[in-house]
């Protein structure tokens, strides 16, 4: 009997063993908020995360469906598909597809933005490494949030991190001076905290100072120009163009990290985007295993001719090869008619013919065999299939010479705005006789549409100085409201009961 | 032979030394007597013992047995499996011959249920049995196939004549939208998961199933029961003595029918460019080099014979398969120990060369009284096999083009082009593909029996199961090896399951009219499944494939891996009274608590109750003298599935990926991941907040039942009418977007299923020589889609012409672009959804009329309708176009026996099901008969390549069938006159004999979803076996 008991006491004991076990299992499979922000590398992993979301291929290229082609720069493949003809003809409604795709993943950068900002702040890292990581944080929630209020105008501003279920309804600001204000305080903490730093795929503090001047341009010519809820800020539109032009000029002036490029050629040389003129650039290589990592920008711009690898042709008379693409954005007439037939912007950088390996001619825009006259913007003579390193340019340096000759409008401005000139070979502007500072503007609009072409900024010049319908016919007859934003995604508005 | 010599003798001496010791301390009565079975036949093995004590002994070869008792007033107990035990008061004789009655005739065989056993005249729920040695001898590879068409409810659907595929069963239909709606299996009390595809146990282990399907009688498995329960009973030790049986079944299998393949070329080529002409396309049959530089012949060549080629690739790619099961058990019980060991080797090969399987089970089973209140116990199970996978070889390749270079064997394979990716032979030569797989379940207990009344049982049970695939894609013949210069994998996936649980069982009669059984127990379940996969691209040297994966590009190589844990505790009991003999109650009660669920949720509660009255036994029954048996039952219960919630949904999940910086690749981690990539658009959807809320499906169930007996129990009816309502089920819903997530799991939607079930049992002859039984088993279910959640939070759509909600659920099917199963409120589960066709269009006229324009609008299209009348065919004209939910299933088993002769035949039926014939207009059985300006048909439309196909109703093909799935012939050989031998059984089967439908495909019997994808026709199998017992 003594067995029985023996065997029965520690069967008893065994269960009492097991129901002592806790009922919650901790995840070791996967990180969560458990295990993770223990370490300042945890942190940097984090930002990383954040800056990755940038490249997400429901982002990254859905930004030229909309600065692209919705306006004057490109059409869309006619079979490309309802939500991305809508863009073209300017009927994009609340329940496009790539209209939401692009308003979700700015959200989704500005959260991972909202982890670095929430788990770094007074977690003890020492203070160089909280400085960057929190500024580079702050940058990147000012960026997207910026993309958020340049496509849809007054949207929720997320100022903390969406973890728990009850944090899942944003309101919406009250208006544009809130969301402004709260851009450039990040992006002002940003520009203390940072240092000029450079590496590729980052942001340091020269992006910082660019994006604020890039910001204060938008809004100071959108509230001059009289675009919808802009009357709201409360500063005049002559101060902020003077912020523009502060900060453009520290960029201009008070580095010497970046500069201008007199080389055409290396600005959009995949492999140098270390390039003087890349302030801010996407990283994506060819070597990565999923689209985003590597980019298929390429395709989305080249035009198919019949599937196989083509030769282009060098300014140094050499030849380089490419995949062909997919038809998608395709350069308009209107776009080609804008420059002069000498810019090297055309003769450099728009394909009208191409080759075999042996250099022979196998067609061009003239017989057909190619539809249309592509960019050389994104050309990756490495390819690896579909696979390639063509990376959007962000913030360019070009780009801020520009916005500073826009701030200024007078003749202190004007050598930048030559300076772009010079280096595409064609004439310049000896002086603003006969120019008012409006004309002037207008000059450098229509010379960033020339410089920025395929670059992802077309429809925010054309907003931000309320031109849409002067340069694109298929938006004739829409309200200024709608020229002026797209709408908030439907599922926003169907689920968040503080959005209607 | 020596070994068994050695068990009679351990036998002998702990029989002498019991009866020493029975006799050192009382006063002895001796009986002797003979047992027998009804028809007269001795009996041996039987158990022979004194009630109440260890006293006993075991009948002899001739039934014999000799019996020293305590007492006159002792009771004698004769038992033994497959009879029905009797127990005599011995008075004052010296000598009690009994007759013990089969089992499978009488009311009281013993039914197992989840944690414990009651007679059958005491159920009150819905249960059914299957005792295995009633069924004929099936060849099955697993156990899934033997369940068909066993027990009313329960639908048991093979698709695929894979080797080694599982079959999809449902028992009273699915009750979740979510994959999860397959049964629990419990064997040998230990729960070891879902059923579907069990390779873990042998079916010659098995002694007999019993299906838990109403709410009462799965109330008691929780959040694991709402899918119904199977209880899996192996065989155990032979009375008395050693016993071996060994086993032998060989299988080949056929095609069911011809294969509908081109066998004519010309007509082919013919067709191919009658069609590329109408779409505006340069025809291909001209005897010239198509875009892709590949010479096609012209019609002509092909017609004069002046193009050689017309392979058969049939013959090239199938075979006829022999499958092979082997199986030795040895069994043995003796007083004390009862063991049972049983080995299976099973190979399987595939209707594709080279496709095969193979496993060994080995089980063994030792029960051991180790004191007179003590028995300890183990079953351990163990399963090793590997697959070499070699399906889906290319049998539809073009006839015209040859295996070979010239046809000729020594020279190169003959490739279409430079993307040709499914060259058979050149794939089975150089591709592999292996997966290797081992299980372990083990389980040990231990059950003390305390008190008279009360019983303690301890069970641990131990699952492992591993599984290693490996493969090797070549630089050339395959896509992946292409794209990558050579590709090679190794997956290696382990699970660990610990199940503990304890049970205390009290039963007891109390003066001689109350029986109570009570049940109380606890349970710990504890799961683990860590995995892992490697990846390498880019070989130098191809010829180590996946045997040595860092022969691959260094830079290339890939590795990921995961683990999830599980952690469930459980309190449950019941309450068996019975009244005498008359009024039954049953009460169950099951708390389970898992790490799966939601912090706010974490207990979950299933009770339930039924009720049963023997109405038999009343007396106003008994003087109608119509009724052996007429008892009602009433049950209601509520039960959980627990399945469709996955590990961690209740925690915060951060994500993973790589940025590249500074010139090399970089960890990402942060808020939100990719939970998986939207059917439609193909974009990553983002997962990551918790659901502190989430909890187990919920399913609620009526069932009224009665059990009906009549002429000495040779006509037998069980009729069920069940109600069963589940909520709770387990959706993603969309979350607002600038949250930054885009799906969270909950729970939400509704979903009932209510049905009939009938069982008509005879023994229409049985004489001394003939026996001729049947059963006759038809069930009726029917589902509903009663809620789906919120139409916003769950994106449903809407129908612009009734306005009714559904969503897609299932594959997309690539000729239509479209997904054909939908979920829609107030209809029943995966109905299809699309156009209707007015036959076909023959003239333009009629195709404007129509509402169709352009192409759509000719003569020899289809004439879809235009349901809103619009004057415009698009996506608003869709309705429901079909429904793959049966309307019944019929069984019909019949069991014919003369002497030692028996015939049985197991007919299947299944009716008033839809099945969308995916191939209805594009295989060589159908195109031929297209819509042409001199053949005017409405029954097909021309051949049009680049034609856009709408799904529509035209494909939507009854899918009743009948068919003889099962015949068997078996012999049986016993008593000729050896000691040493017992019996013997030679079986010849056939399966799958003929199937009558008006289906066109090949076999209407396909996936839940009812899509028909074409493939290859049914196989029919024929079996020998011989099965020797000693």
């Amino acid at each position: 009997m003594k067995t029985l008991y023996k065997i029965l006491f520690s069967l008893a004991i065994a269960a009492g063993v097991y129901s002592c076990e806790s009922l919650t299992v901790e995840p070791e499979g996967f990180y969560s908020d458990k295990n993770f922000y223990k370490t300042v590398e945890d942190a940097e992993a984090s930002l990383l995360y954040a800056y990755d979301a940038l490249t997400l291929v429901s982002y990254a290229p859905v930004t030229f469906y909309f600065a692209e082609l919705a306006t004057d720069n490109c059409n869309v493949k006619s079979d490309e598909g309802a939500d991305a003809t809508a863009f073209t003809n300017w009927e994009v409604t609340s329940q496009n597809e790539l209209l939401s795709q692009y308003y979700r993943c700015a959200y989704i950068a500005i959260n991972r933005a909202n982890a670095v900002i929430e788990n770094v702040e007074g977690r003890g890292f020492n203070e160089v490494d909280e400085k960057r990581l929190l500024g580079e944080a702050y940058f990147l929630r000012a960026w997207n949030h910026f993309n958020i209020v340049k496509a849809f105008g007054i949207a929720p501003l997320q100022k903390s991190l969406v973890d728990e279920i009850e944090e899942t309804n944003a309101s919406l600001p009250e208006g544009f001076q809130e969301m402004y204000a709260f851009m450039i305080e990040d992006l002002e903490k940003a520009n203390d905290y940072l240092l000029v730093n450079r590496v590729a795929g980052r942001a340091d503090k020269i992006a910082a100072q660019a994006l604020l001047a890039k910001i204060y341009l938008f809004a100071a010519s959108a509230k001059e120009s009289g675009v919808p809820k802009y009357d709201a800020l409360t500063e005049s539109a002559e101060n902020l163009y003077a912020k523009a032009a502060e900060y453009a000029e520290l960029v201009l002036t008070a580095q010497s990290e970046y500069g201008h490029d007199a080389n055409l050629q290396n600005i959009y040389d995949v492999n140098a985007n270390e390039g003087k003129e890349h302030i801010f650039i996407l990283s994506m290589d060819r070597s990565g295993t999923q689209e985003g990592d590597y980019s298929k920008l390429s395709k989305y711009f080249i035009p198919w001719i019949g599937g196989g690898t083509v030769y282009l042709k060098n300014t140094d008379e050499s030849y380089s090869p490419t995949h062909d693409g997919w038809s998608v954005f395709q350069t308009t007439d209107e776009l080609v008619s804008k420059y002069e037939a000498t810019d090297k912007r055309v003769t450099e950088l728009l394909v009208t013919e191409i080759f075999d390996e042996d250099n022979n001619s196998t067609g061009t825009v003239a017989d057909g065999t190619i539809i249309y006259p592509f960019t050389r913007k994104y050309i990756d003579t490495e390819f690896e299939g579909d696979k390639t390193s063509t990376r959007p340019y962000l913030i360019r340096y070009s780009d801020i010479q520009l916005v500073y000759a826009e701030a200024m409008a007078n003749a202190e401005s004007l050598p930048y705005y030559n300076e772009i000139r010079r280096r595409a070979g064609v004439s310049e502007l000896t002086d603003l006789s006969g120019l008012s500072q409006d004309d002037f503007r207008n000059l450098i609009i229509e010379e960033r549409q020339r410089e920025f072409a395929f670059e992802g900024d077309r429809l925010w010049d054309l907003r931000r100085k309320n031109m849409v319908q002067t340069y694109v016919t298929q938006a004739a007859g829409l309200s200024p409201e709608q020229l002026a934003f797209y709408p908030i995604p439907q599922r926003e508005k169907d689920l968040n009961p503080n959005i209607n | 032979m020596k070994n068994r010599f050695g068990i009679f003798k351990r036998a002998f001496l702990v029989l002498t030394l019991c009866s020493i010791s029975a006799f050192a301390f009382a006063q002895q009565i001796k009986l002797q007597g003979v047992v027998s079975d009804v028809s007269g036949m001795p009996l041996p093995g039987v158990n022979v013992y004194e009630k109440g004590t260890t006293t006993g002994t075991i009948t002899n070869i001739d039934g014999e047995y000799n019996i020293s008792l305590s007492s006159a007033e002792a009771t004698v107990v004769y038992s033994s499996i497959g009879m029905v035990q009797q127990e005599m008061v011995v008075g004052v004789r010296t000598t009690l011959n009994v007759v013990l009655e089969d089992e499978m005739l009488g009311l009281d065989e013993v039914i197992v249920i989840g944690y414990g056993s009651v007679q059958k005249s005491d159920l009150t729920g819905a249960v059914s049995s299957v005792k295995m040695e009633a069924l004929p001898m099936k060849p099955a590879g697993s156990i899934d196939g033997l369940l068909q068409g066993q027990s009313a409810g329960v639908q048991v659907t093979a698709s695929s004549d894979s080797p080694g595929a599982g079959a999809t069963i449902r028992i009273r239909g699915g009750s979740s939208y979510r994959s999860g709606s397959d049964p629990l299996v419990v064997v040998d009390g230990f729960p070891i998961g879902d059923a579907g595809n069990l390779s873990q146990i042998s079916p010659n282990d098995i002694a007999s199933m019993e299906i838990l399907k109403d709410g009462s009688s799965t109330a008691i498995y929780g959040s694991r029961g709402a899918n119904g329960v199977i209880m899996i009973t192996t065989k155990k030790g032979a009375q008395g003595k050693m016993e071996v049986t060994v086993s032998q079944q060989n299988t080949i299998s056929e095609f069911t029918s011809e294969l509908n393949l081109w066998r004519d070329p010309v007509l082919m080529a013919g067709l191919s460019n009658e069609s590329r002409i109408n779409g505006g396309f340069v025809p291909l049959y001209v005897g010239a080099n198509d875009p892709n530089g590949v010479y096609y012949p012209s019609v002509k060549e092909l017609e004069d014979g002046s193009w050689p080629y017309n392979t058969r690739w049939d013959d090239v790619v199938f075979r006829n398969p022999v499958s092979n099961n082997t199986n030795i058990a040895l069994r043995s019980q003796t007083e004390k120990t009862q063991f049972s060991l049983s080995t299976t080797y099973f190979t399987d090969q595939g209707i594709y060369i080279e496709d095969d399987y193979k496993k060994l089970n080995v089980n063994l089973n030792v029960t051991h009284k180790a004191h007179e209140k003590l028995t300890i116990g183990t079953n351990v199970y163990f399963t090793k096999g590997n697959r070499n996978n070699n399906g889906g070889l290319a049998y539809w390749r073009n006839p015209i083009f040859p295996v070979y270079e010239d046809n000729d064997p020594t020279k190169d394979y003959y490739l279409v082009g430079t993307q040709d990716y499914s060259h058979p032979i050149a794939l089975t030569e150089n591709r592999s593909s292996t997966t290797e797989f081992l299980d372990f379940l083990g389980a040990a207990y231990a059950e003390a029996q305390i008190l008279s009344s009360l019983k303690f049982k301890s069970q641990l049970n131990y699952k492992y199961g591993r599984s290693l695939s490996e493969y090797y894609n070549p630089k050339v013949y395959t896509e992946d090896g292409t794209f990558n210069n050579g590709s090679a994998g190794i997956d290696n996936y382990d699970t660990n399951e610990i199940i503990s649980e304890s049970i205390l069982t009290f039963d007891k009669v109390y003066n001689d009219t109350h029986k109570v059984n009570a049940m109380g127990g606890f349970s710990y379940r504890y799961k683990k499944d860590p995995s892992s996969s490697l990846r390498a691209y880019d070989f130098l040297n191809e010829s180590l494939g996946s045997g040595n994966l860092s022969g691959g590009d260094p830079e290339k190589q890939r590795v990921s891996n995961g683990l999830s844990e599980e952690v469930m505790y459980s309190w449950f009991g019941r309450l068996n009274y019975v009244m005498a003999e008359k009024y039954m109650a049953t009460l169950t009660m099951r708390a389970d608590a898992s790490s799966k669920f939601g912090p706010n949720n974490k207990w979950a509660m299933f009770p339930s109750g039924a009720l049963g009255w023997k109405m038999h036994h009343e007396d106003f029954i008994k003087n109608l003298n119509v009724f052996d048996e007429l008892k009602l039952r009433a049950s209601y219960g509520i039960s959980g599935n627990q399945e469709p919630i996955g590990a961690y949904l209740i925690n915060s999940r951060y994500g993973q990926d790589q940025y590249y910086v500074n010139g090399r690749w970089q960890t990402a981690i942060g808020p939100g991941y990719v939970s998986r990539w939207d059917s439609q658009t193909g974009k990553k959807l983002w997962s990551g907040i918790p659901n502190p809320e989430l909890k187990w499906e919920t399913t609620r169930q009526l069932n009224l039942g009665v059990d009906l007996a009549f002429f000495n129990r040779r006509l037998r009816v069980i009729a069920d009418y069940y109600n069963k309502y589940t909520n709770d089920l387990l959706r993603e819903r969309w979350l607002s977007p600038s949250a930054a997530y885009d799906l969270m799991y909950v729970n939400s939607g509704e979903i009932k299923n209510q049905g009939i079930e009938l069982t008509i049992e005879g023994d229409v002859i049985d004489t001394q020589d003939w026996r001729l039984s049947g059963s006759l088993i038809v069930s009726r279910n029917k589902n509903e889609v009663v809620a789906l959640g919120d139409e916003l939070a769950f994106g449903l759509s809407s129908d612009p012409n009734t306005g009714m909600l559904y969503e897609f659920n299932g594959s997309n099917v690539e000729a239509f672009r479209a997904i054909p199963n939908i979920l829609a409120i107030g209809e029943a589960v995966n109905v299809f959804y699309g156009h209707k066709v007015d036959g076909i269009i023959q003239s333009e006229q009629e195709g404007l009329a129509a509402g169709l324009d352009g192409k759509l609008a000719q003569p020899g299209e289809f004439k879809y309708v235009d349901i809103n009348e619009d004057g415009v065919i698009d996506e608003n004209d869709r309705t429901i176009i079909g429904d793959p939910n049966p309307d019944f299933l019929a069984s019909l088993n019949l069991q014919l026996s003369y002497k030692n002769l028996d015939l049985a035949m197991f007919f299947n039926g299944s009716f008033g099901q839809d099945v969308l014939n995916t191939k209805a207009f594009s295989e060589p059985s159908n195109t031929p008969l297209r819509w042409t300006q001199d053949n005017p048909t409405n029954d097909y439309p021309s051949l049009r390549d680049g034609r856009n196909y709408y799904l529509s109703d035209w494909y939507v093909q009854d899918g009743s069938f009948v068919r003889l799935q099962n015949v068997s012939l078996m012999y049986n050989i016993k008593n000729i006159g050896l000691s040493w031998f017992k019996r013997a059984r030679v079986t010849v089967n056939a399966t799958n004999l003929f199937t009558i439908s008006n289906f066109e495909g090949y076999d209407p019997e396909v996936g839940n979803d009812g899509i028909y994808w074409g493939g290859y026709p049914k196989l029919r199998k024929y079996t020998l076996g011989v099965e020797l017992t000693f």
